[in-house]
């Protein structure tokens, strides 16, 4: 089967055009996007996405700058690539659940990954977004209880985001075999691929994940790739590997 | 939810007080967040964790602290008979030891290693430090770089004391930030690592145990000042930031009916945003830090920059205890500025020689206000949550002229 792979960047990060440009570049090989949108106070960030979201703060883009940059890298992908929205509870509860959701459908987001609402605070969340058509992306973890792996796995849309280590963004992979299991029981009884995240950095990583996972994302590493220069040359061949391995 | 019932079942299972509290975290984090309240549960059923921790109150902390009836200020203002409650005199010099010590207590049981947490005017991160040292866990104490300047003494202490303090440099460098950073660091290795919050605030069980652990101030001033005065206080005031000190105190008086209750919130320097940390009575709901709580939010959607004189007040969310007690209409929210509150710190000072922190200095100086309007018959209970040693410095620096206080002699 082939692999569901996903890369994370965050949303006009580090400006504009360059995040415009390495979405589409990314696209090319990867088969959807998450895109972050900045928000002050990111519990589930490690230190270079928290930098990168607060820059973005900082520079004044404001949550419309960001649709208008989703429109455009949405009129520029084939129709089977898809973009996700990752942002925190607060963005989504300040403009209404609801509310939020329309705007979702309006840019052609396919759903949304919000780390800092746990399955058990999801259910008001799902429960509207479904009826919108938006897909609610589920995490388990390697703590993570088989009833509540097996409740996921039978509602889950899109895909299912497993978290490779207890912590946070940035942190190093660490394949434990708690995460295997996870993984193994989640793909017997889900429809929709399971995606190995967090810690994720180079080719051998993502060979690791895939030994486990039906896919990969990766999200710390392409920031930093980002940062390496001012004209995404790095990141452009590291996609262009990604391409040339998988 | 009933007044009738209150507080036993507050919170519910997930740990909403009506639509406020619950837990907005990571999953991964959730299963760890778990084990904490199944092990505090565990915890409170047990005689002999009570008994430990209430020989630490008596012997270490130096409870009960005693109520004061602060006749000098009463009779100059001409009202109320003010009542305060001294959390000023517990070791460390403020009510924060109270939750600390119970912090400590827990991470201990759970085979924690080190206690981090974030703080505003480092009393969090002394009583922290200090309950750390004394069970023996290691500390590292995150707090805004502002406030770390401003709060030279409690920093000298964290550190004699044996802790790391660890600067948080973005935003504002105050509070709030420091809560980031604290979170960032606690979310890295939350297996060995206890998150000890700082006030009623984050994600279940946090708020409820925190003022768990301060509900002994109110059961004692209830006690004391029913002694004192034959009677119930007609109104306590407490400040707050998050909350702690005011959940304290006001636990054993929301069953009484005719005991009003007020929470004083920092007006800061004026009402545009960016001015104050008023959160009750200028924000709307939000969810910050874990939990949701009135918050204040800008247009956008990300939490407001906020400020306060009293570095202890100024976080631009608050308890979901109190989000629930404001909708509900229990508690009265009134805001001092920053003005109010330092001319109180030097009146307190001066009538009644207690010099009060600038957080309980906006307690104490709505209850002024309030004592004004009531008899002389009337008992204000208020919880001067701390003392204001730690402000000396900032205060003769900025205000001392006016008030007659200079550095140099
Ligand atoms: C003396 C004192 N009072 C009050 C507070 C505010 O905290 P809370 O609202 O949680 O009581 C602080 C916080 O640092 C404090 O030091």
């Amino acid at each position: 089967m082939k692999s569901y792979n996903g890369a994370y960047l965050v949303a006009d990060y580090p400006d504009r055009e360059r995040f415009i440009s390495a979405a589409l570049k990314s696209l090319e090989f990867f088969d959807f996007l998450e895109i972050g949108i900045p928000f002050s106070d990111p519990v589930s960030d490690g230190t270079v996405i928290a930098k990168a979201a607060y820059d973005v703060i900082e520079s004044g883009v404001k949550f419309n700058d960001i649709m208008k940059s989703i429109d455009e890298i949405k009129s520029k992908i084939p129709a089977d690539r898809k973009l996700y929205v990752m942002t925190y509870a607060n963005h989504i509860y300040h403009r209404g659940i609801q509310n939020f959701g329309k705007i979702m459908n309006d840019h052609g987001i396919s759903g949304m990954i919000i780390p800092d609402i746990p399955f058990i605070e999801s259910r008001r969340f799902t429960d509207i977004f479904e009826q919108q058509g938006l897909e609610f992306i589920y995490f388990i973890t390697p703590e993570s209880k088989p009833e509540q792996i097996k409740q996921i796995a039978q509602s889950a849309k899109g895909f299912i985001y497993s978290v490779s280590m207890r912590g946070i963004t940035g942190s190093s992979m660490n394949l434990k075999a708690d995460i295997k299991t996870a993984v193994a029981d989640a793909k017997t009884q889900t429809k929709v691929p399971v995606v190995l995240g967090f810690g994720i950095r180079d080719v051998e990583s993502c060979k690791n994940a895939l030994e486990t996972a039906d896919g990969f994302i990766i999200g710390t590493r392409m920031i930093e790739l980002l940062n390496e220069d001012a004209d995404n040359s790095s990141f452009n061949k590291f996609v262009e590997e990604l391409k040339a391995k998988f | 939810m009933a007044i009738a019932d209150y507080p036993e079942n507050m919170p519910d299972q997930k740990g909403f007080f009506g639509e406020y509290g619950g837990s907005f975290i990571p999953e991964q984090l959730q299963v760890i967040i778990d084990e904490i309240t199944a092990a505090y549960i565990e915890m409170k059923q047990d005689e002999s964790f009570w008994n430990e921790l209430h020989y630490l109150y008596k012997h270490y902390v130096g409870r009960p602290s005693p109520v004061f009836h602060a006749k000098n200020l009463s009779s100059k203002y001409g009202g109320a008979q003010i009542y305060f409650k001294r959390e000023d005199l517990n070791h460390t010099g403020a009510h924060k030891i109270n939750h600390c010590l119970g912090e400590a207590l827990l991470a201990k049981k759970m085979g924690k290693k080190k206690l981090i947490a974030e703080t505003g005017a480092g009393q969090h991160g002394v009583a922290l430090a200090t309950a750390a040292a004394l069970t023996g866990l290691e500390c590292d104490i995150y707090m805004g770089e502002v406030d770390i300047k401003k709060e030279s003494p409690n920093v000298l202490r964290m550190k004699v004391l044996g802790a790391r303090v660890i600067p948080a440099t973005h935003g504002r460098k105050t509070l709030k930030e420091a809560v980031d950073a604290a979170f960032e660091a606690y979310v890295k290795d939350p297996v060995n690592q206890l998150y000890a919050i700082g006030s009623v605030v984050g994600p279940h069980p946090f708020p409820m145990l925190v003022r768990d652990f301060q509900s002994v101030v109110g059961r004692e001033a209830r006690a004391q000042i029913l002694e004192m005065t034959g009677k119930l206080p007609s109104s306590v005031v407490a400040c707050v930031g998050g909350g702690s000190n005011a959940m304290g105190i006001f636990s054993a008086f929301i069953k009484d009916k005719d005991v009003e209750l007020y929470g004083v919130e920092p007006a800061g320097r004026g009402t545009a945003d960016g001015d104050h940390a008023a959160t009750i009575t200028y924000g709307k709901p939000g969810i910050i830090h874990g939990f949701k709580c009135y918050l204040l939010q800008e247009a956008n959607g990300d939490p407001m920059e906020v400020y306060s004189i009293a570095s202890g007040l100024d976080y631009p969310g608050v308890g979901p205890e109190h989000s629930f007690l404001k909708d509900n209409g229990r508690v009265n929210y009134q805001s001092i500025n920053d003005k109010e509150a330092v001319k109180m710190f030097f009146e307190l000072s001066r009538v009644e020689g207690l010099i009060p922190a600038l957080e309980s200095s906006h307690a104490a100086a709505y209850a002024v206000k309030l004592a004004e309007k009531k008899s002389k018959d009337d008992v204000i209970l208020v919880n001067l949550s701390g003392r204001g040693d730690k402000d000396l410095d900032f205060v003769v620096e900025n205000y001392g002229k006016e008030y007659g206080v200079d550095k140099l002699g």
